[in-house]
């Protein structure tokens, strides 16, 4: 082993520590009760079965859910792609005084100190069928009636998807943004290319590795998410992790495991799918 | 050097164990709390349970009458399941839903409670140690009380067929469900649990979004309604169930339910912000919208209610002078503070001599009695509930609990209950 | 044409930009305005429009809890527990990332198994480390060892990826040149690795914050028995709510706002010196 790779593995070391306590065996258990049964009132019975996965894949319901979730997914990634996009290009690119973008970047963040929770029920006085939307709209006379789609409905669900994740695809795209050699833009512009052919042809792909992490960032977040589903479309819409919550309410590990391993399995073939469009590994090795 | 500070230790803390002892034998012949010795001063019980009975003023009351810490931590329903499987050393009393020592008992994670050593056991309510009300058997549809309450011996953890001198649990607070609405909205007298999925109500209804109780109501509804019809909705059939979730997705993909609530705050909001007219409530969330000053009335129905209890558990690892004080707090809740406290949140305590005693004439008259209050009645934070005049819904004491038509439980068909919970909140 | 970052007049798209920025700010702060005015009602608050009797009482509320929870207790644990997973994230991810700039075995096993770590549900995790802590170690769960790991197990893969990101750009020839010109070890970090990689570590200590104070699922049975913030406010509602938690809302905006102010104000009063 030479000099340099030992280093690195002295340099990964605690994160490989702490990623084998508090996931690798964690979850090994979780595998390992997957295969397992469970029996009402007994518990966990430690007979080896396939019973859970043949349960979960022949049931319509769960790919029911899953659809749900990966339309919400995929509304939810484009969304918050183009606001984070601009959003990061205007900061970068438009204010011309450093402190002056630090600060605007920081006013974005600063909703994201309070509790998801409280910034979740914030939408109802908003949303709701007495509330401040619909008021406006019928005193204006736009319509007589209130509307009822603005809350309890798929569209509250991404209105606080994207109220809650922007700002992880901000970050990375900003990251990456900033590091963009503003004398490149020049040199595209002095070639002729017009600012749109500037996003497109230089900053798009420059900044490629923060769109993948952002984008990875919020697709991890909307696939594993049940709370936010749940309470904004006022429990009549589901998500592929709502059936785990379901059985852990009544200590049904096996099939919660079972669950949880089929979308660990469904969201990294996402990820590497990502990686393999935009390898963020690679720019680093040399 | 050390093993003698160890061996030290050991004598101060056994004698401090047979002092505290003495004192709590004591306490027992005098009848009131009574002042510990020094030691019991260091002692925390952690008091765990859901959010509606562990309550931040019980604790503080008590640590005030009894001298020792009580440390009260509030979880969700699955929460307290959970870690009582997988970390019950963190508790020492367990706050549980009779339907939740279904599960716990068995697994062997609670002490037998000596009856002997609970003052006051006769004075409880026949409701837990005897399965009658006013002299009637109530109803064994579901997880009615008794048949969790006793087990066979101290050490079995199991569920007694008759009375015994062991039991799972303390009786503690209980009350009966029903539908709450919204009489200025719904344009017609409430008189049944089919006018849950009536069409009159077609976009302004909802149920709990928690599948144990969300199916009781449901199937109160449908039964009432004529569709369907069950053997004992207590523990109904997978084809039972089927049936009913069938029904319930009929009525989601109609566009029948405004919501589904998953928390007591929400049910509060779509009821005070008129989304919803009609729905499954629980009664400090009626007197949350009745405070706010809108009309909401917790409607008494022809079916009768839907009944629920807690007990209180004292966990296995519990032991010495710290479960002489888990006895003593056991006492202690069912002595009239917490009665009082908690009828004023609209439960009723296991033992009504003591939380009638704890109230003023006008608040038994009214809590109680089914009288018409004489004067305003407030809530245990000072806030006006009610006006001189009024009768609580659903009258008397008596009047309420004569008519629990159904427990909530956790049926044998719960695994499969679960999975098609799921399909109807996919479809 | 000139280039949007150059001097001169703003071309046209920086009109387009800014007022697409302003939506932007609106709707995050449209709802946060609606708690604000919520926080200051009287005894018979609702949760929604129209303000009831105006008063300041939740906020004596929120300090001197009667009903709701305990808040404050609740804070005093998010708040260090927030810290020291940003300080640990910080500290983790960047010398992982460090690592990864070299070829080694297991790189890639490393890697996915980050990622992963990031994916897994979190109420799955937390049930598998309340097991692993009762099994294998014998220990109760508290908020500073078992639902401290559960938010290292999330924070350090986004503390990592953002590193990769930053890292990518700091070319090794950077500090070779550095080497070559004669410069130590240390002015090599100092003065070409450390101004590259911080506006990164500034991302990553935001981010490493931010997913532990708010973390609801992986907390959900790793903390103990005492609630951290997210936890508690979650047990709130399904009790009697309050606009207490609206005031909440209010007062972490305000206090946030002043610690930007604070930080933006110190960073202009050291640029002003150092042009002096």
């Amino acid at each position: 082993m030479t000099k340099k790779t030992a280093a690195s593995y002295l340099q990964v070391a605690p994160l490989t520590l702490v990623l084998a306590m508090f996931f690798v065996v964690p979850i090994a258990l979780v595998v390992v009760v997957s295969f397992f049964r469970y029996q009402m009132l007994v518990g966990i019975v430690r007979t080896f079965t396939l019973k859970n996965y043949i349960d979960l894949l022949s049931s319509p319901t769960t790919w029911a859910l899953y659809l749900s979730t990966v339309k919400f997914t995929l509304i939810v990634l484009v969304l918050t792609f183009v606001i984070g996009f601009w959003i990061a290009y205007f900061l970068v690119f438009h204010v011309r005084n450093l402190v002056v973008a630090i600060g605007l970047f920081l006013l974005c963040t600063i909703p994201f100190w309070t509790s998801n929770i409280i910034r979740m029920i914030s939408w109802r006085p908003i949303l709701g069928k007495e509330g401040l939307i619909n008021n406006a709209l019928i005193h204006t006379g736009i319509i007589d009636q209130p509307l009822n789609w603005l809350l309890y409905s798929d569209f509250s669900v991404v209105v606080a998807y994207v109220h809650l994740f922007t700002m992880f695809m901000i970050v990375p795209i900003f990251n990456s943004m900033a590091r963009i050699d503003k004398s490149l833009l020049e040199a595209a512009i002095d070639a002729g290319a017009n600012r749109w052919g500037v996003v497109w042809n230089v900053v798009l792909p420059l900044c490629k590795t923060g769109i993948a992490l952002g984008a990875l960032f919020v697709v991890t977040l909307v696939m594993g998410d049940f709370f936010v589903v749940t309470v904004m479309s006022g429990g009549l819409s589901g998500s592929a992790t709502s059936g785990i919550f379901n059985d852990l309410q009544i200590l049904n590990y096996p099939r919660a495991a079972a669950n949880a391993v089929l979308l660990l399995i469904i969201v990294l073939l996402i990820a590497a799918a990502i990686f393999r469009l935009v390898d963020v590994r690679k720019e680093l090795v040399r | 050097m050390k093993k003698t500070g160890e061996i030290l230790d050991k004598v101060i803390s056994r004698r401090a164990v047979l002092k505290g002892g003495a004192v709590a034998a004591a306490s027992t012949v005098i009848g009131a709390p009574t002042v510990w010795a020094q030691t019991i001063k260091d002692i925390t019980l952690n008091h765990t349970g859901m959010s509606y009975s562990v309550l931040a003023d019980i604790g503080r009351q008590a640590q005030k009458d009894l001298g020792f810490k009580i440390e009260m931590s509030v979880v969700d329903h699955p929460g307290l399941l959970n870690r009582m499987a997988n970390d019950p050393n963190s508790i020492d009393i367990c706050d549980m839903e009779i339907w939740q020592s279904k599960v716990l008992v068995p697994q062997d994670v609670l002490h037998g409670i000596e009856v002997s050593k609970i003052k006051a056991w006769g004075d409880l309510t026949p409701l837990y140690t005897e399965g009658t009300f006013a002299g009637k058997e109530v109803s064994r549809e579901g997880d009615s009380p008794i048949k969790f309450i006793y087990r066979e011996a101290k050490d079995t953890a199991g569920f007694a067929k008759s009375k015994t001198d062991f039991v799972n649990f303390v009786p503690s607070v209980f009350n009966a469900d029903t539908l709450g609405i919204r009489p200025d909205l719904t344009g017609r007298p409430i008189t049944s649990w089919a006018d849950l999925i009536s069409p009159d109500f077609k976009g302004k209804a909802a149920i709990q979004n928690v599948p144990t109780n969300g199916i009781m109501d449901a199937m109160m509804a449908f039964e009432a309604a004529g569709i369907l019809k069950y053997a004992d909705k207590g523990n109904p059939t997978q084809e039972e169930l089927g049936a009913t979730i069938g029904k319930l997705i009929e009525l989601k993909k109609g566009g029948h339910f405004r919501a589904l609530w998953s928390t007591f705050d929400e049910s509060i909001n779509l009821m005070a912000s008129g989304e919803v007219v009609i729905q499954s409530m629980w009664s400090p969330a009626v007197t949350a919208v009745q405070t706010q000053g809108i009309k909401c009335t917790y409607q008494p129905l022809k079916e009768g209610y839907r009944g629920w209890g807690n007990g209180l558990g004292i966990v296995s690892h519990v032991d010495g002078i710290k479960l002489d004080a888990a006895y003593e707090y056991l006492n202690w809740y069912n002595s009239g503070w917490v009665g009082g406290f908690i009828a004023k949140q609209g439960y009723y305590s296991a033992n009504p001599k003591t939380a009638k005693a704890a109230l003023s004439d006008n608040e038994r008259g009214f809590f109680y009695e089914g009288k018409p209050a004489t004067a305003d009645i407030t809530s245990p934070t000072g806030q006006k509930t009610n006006s001189a005049g009024d009768v609580r819904d659903g009258g008397s004491f008596e009047e309420r609990f004569s008519k629990v038509a159904v427990w909530n439980n956790l049926m044998d068909q719960a695994e499969y209950l679960y999975a098609k919970w799921n399909e109807f909140n996919a479809a | 044409m000139s280039l949007p970052s150059s001097p001169g007049s703003r071309p046209w798209t920086f009109y387009v930009l800014a007022a697409f920025f302003t939506l932007f700010v609106i709707f995050l702060y449209g709802p946060m305005i609606s708690v604000l005015v919520l926080s200051f009602q009287g005894p018979n608050a609702s949760l929604v429009f129209p303000l009831r009797d105006p008063s300041t009482m939740w906020f004596d509320e929120l300090f001197n809890p009667r009903r709701t929870g305990d808040v404050v207790g609740a804070f005093d644990r998010s708040l260090p527990l927030a810290l020291i997973v940003m300080v640990l994230t910080v500290l983790i991810s960047v010398t992982a990332g460090f690592a990864f700039r070299r070829r080694f075995l297991g790189a890639s096993l490393i890697f996915y198994t980050a990622i992963a770590s990031l994916i897994v549900p979190g109420l799955v995790l937390s049930i598998g480390i309340l097991v692993t802590f009762k099994y294998l170690l014998g220990q109760s769960a508290a908020w500073y060892t078992s639902a401290l790991g559960a938010h290292l197990s999330w924070a350090l893969p986004f503390g990592l990826l953002i590193m990769f990101a930053i890292l990518g750009r700091l070319n090794p020839s950077y500090e070779e040149a550095a080497y070559d010109l004669g410069a130590s070890r240390w002015q090599t970090v100092k003065s070409v690795v450390v101004p590259i990689v911080f506006p990164g570590v500034i991302a990553v200590a935001l981010f490493g914050f931010t997913l532990s104070y708010d973390e609801f699922p992986r907390s959900w049975l790793t903390v103990g028995p005492k609630n951290t913030l997210p936890l508690e406010i979650w047990t709130m509602t399904t009790n009697v709510t309050s606009p207490a938690l609206y005031a909440l809302g209010t007062v972490t905006t305000i206090v946030s706002f002043l610690v930007i102010i604070l930080a933006l104000g110190s960073i202009l009063i050291i640029q002003r010196k150092r042009s002096r």
